[in-house]
């Protein structure tokens, strides 16, 4: 190890954080993934809104295809063009986010204009001012990730054998998984369900009553993006910058070549921290929330 | 190429990898769409989704490992930490939008008191749900289906570059195959699965057959593929 590979790991670690962040925030903006199923619902069952509506697939899958398309651009632009590296990762994330604008419209128009019989509206404004802010949030993520495969692959003391856009398909995946996992939970859990009592999981009967009615005016995507900067995109952030730094950082300091064990114990203890944290978070949040007062003995589960 | 013993072994490799992929995913505490709503226990995603986040993690821990060694139990090994740190620090961060966000304690609608820490489960519970947040119950079920992810990703990796040589095309061949065993997997599960406490867990040996008979056709149709791309 040495200090120039230590800078490098927490250049990735960064870099990680960042993607991650705007990985979640571009799912808001956009709504996509798991917390759109209540939007796409809200026209059903009579509340039809001003929300941006483009679940093109899972999350995982469109950032692999995000950030896969621009490592693969900048692949051929550095290989086969000798451009210079930062040039090159620009283009191919400028090309990743055209690809998101087309995809994002092409779904915004379709699953809107499909909702006709139930009195949703195909907002042109809406279009024109939230797809500019989905295609620049789908920019930073991918020039990160693809700006994290150029430094597995070419600047690390043990470059990865994996070329760069297939490293780049891998990190999508996770930081999409992710995303979905942790910044979703945010929007869907709290964001959109702000009409109904704090501190419980979304009760069944309320399913598709999503808030409508911003601060002033009504709600929009960009709203929620507001919102979910403040926790759910940086926890998102933490949790892919965590995994990028904690699985990089253990192969940097302990050399694989001769010291392998040592990584992988490394990561073992890792991974035992965080099964304690988590034990930490639930103890405390049952002893500070405490039971739910409508609970009246031991039901069926 | 030549059909010997070694090319039995690279498919039994493959098989077990495979085999590996499909039980782990039933490990995985998935809650899907509702999980995001707060409104089940489990992780807020879809069950291929995060077995395949966190075990191509693991690929990429093994991948860079199999470029230095050849000794396969490191290599292994490499890749179920690899995807142990993914899906738990996954969890982890989850955690916090849980107990911090939406402001719900952790609770397993599926069983009365969690089998690690003894905590009862029922009250906490809130109405209209079926469970929140990532209680450690599923929290340790979740370390361990991703683990066995990686793990099997790692194993199917590990003969495919031996056959042919080349880690790009290995590692889209291991991609394919994890994919088919997970989705196998999930539509055994249909949607949601807490974890090996879960009673939907007891329908594994289904998946076990099916991705059996997958991970078959797929290794003999991979270990003939010895170079190119």
């Amino acid at each position: 190890m040495d200090a120039f590979s230590m800078g490098l790991v927490a250049a990735m670690g960064a870099l990680a954080t960042v993607a991650g962040a705007s990985e979640d925030i571009e799912s808001d903006v956009g709504s996509q993934s798991n917390p759109n199923s209540q939007v796409q619902l809200a026209a059903q069952v009579g509340n039809p809104h001003r929300i941006y509506n483009k679940a093109i697939s899972g999350e995982p899958p469109a950032n692999a295809l995000w950030c896969a398309t621009a490592a693969m651009v900048a692949y051929t632009l550095i290989t086969a063009f000798q451009m210079p590296a930062l040039m090159a990762l620009v283009a191919g994330a400028s090309v990743a986010a055209l690809f998101n604008g087309v995809f994002s419209m092409s779904a915004y128009f379709g699953r809107n204009s499909s909702q006709a019989r139930f009195n949703q509206w195909v907002y042109l404004d809406i279009v024109r001012y939230t797809t500019p802010s989905i295609m620049a949030h789908a920019w930073i993520t991918s020039f990160c990730i693809a700006t994290i495969s150029y430094i597995m692959v070419y600047m690390l003391p043990t470059p990865h054998p994996f070329p760069m856009p297939i490293i780049a398909l891998i990190w999508g995946l996770a930081v999409g998984a992710i995303g979905s996992s942790v910044g979703d939970i945010h929007y869907g859990g709290e964001r959109e369900f702000q009409n109904r009592q704090f501190g419980c999981g979304l009760n069944t009967m309320l399913s598709g009553q999503i808030v409508r009615k911003a601060e002033a005016g009504l709600r929009n995507s960009i709203d929620n993006a507001w919102f979910c900067t403040k926790f759910g995109g940086p926890a998102t952030g933490m949790g892919f910058g965590l995994t990028v730094f904690l699985d990089n950082w253990r192969t940097t300091v302990f050399d694989p070549v001769t010291q392998a064990s040592y990584a992988i114990l490394m990561g073992v203890f890792f991974i035992i921290v965080e099964v304690a944290y988590n034990f930490y978070i639930e103890r405390s949040a049952r002893r500070k929330y405490g039971a739910y007062p409508e609970y009246k003995g031991d039901i069926a589960a | 190429m030549n059909f010997d013993a070694y090319t039995i072994v690279y498919i039994l490799e493959i098989l077990v990898g495979g085999l590996l992929v499909g039980i782990g995913v039933h490990f995985v505490p998935v809650g899907g769409a509702p999980a995001a709503m707060a409104q089940a226990a489990g992780i807020g995603t879809g069950t291929v989704q995060l077995a395949a986040g966190s075990g191509l993690t693991g690929l990429l821990a093994a991948g860079l490992m199999m470029s230095v060694t050849d000794n396969i139990w490191i290599i292994l090994a490499s890749g179920a930490v690899g995807a142990g740190i993914m899906i738990g620090s996954t969890m982890l961060t989850g955690s916090w939008i849980y107990a911090y966000a939406v402001g719900a304690p952790f609770a397993s609608a599926k069983v009365n008191y969690d089998p690690i820490t003894g905590f009862s489960q029922p009250p906490y519970v809130a109405p209209g749900t079926v469970g929140q947040g990532i209680p450690t119950i599923c929290f340790v079920s979740g370390l361990i289906g991703g683990m066995m992810g990686g793990l099997g990703g790692a194993m199917i990796y590990y003969p495919l570059y031996l056959i042919n040589g080349n880690a790009a095309l290995s590692a889209m061949f291991a991609i394919g195959i994890f994919l088919v065993n997970a989705v196998i997997a999930s539509w055994n599960i249909q949607g949601t699965i807490e974890g090996f406490h879960d009673p939907k867990f007891k329908k594994w040996p289904f998946a076990f057959r099916a991705c059996a008979i997958a991970s078959i056709l797929l290794a003999l149709a991979s270990v003939l593929i010895t170079g190119g791309a």
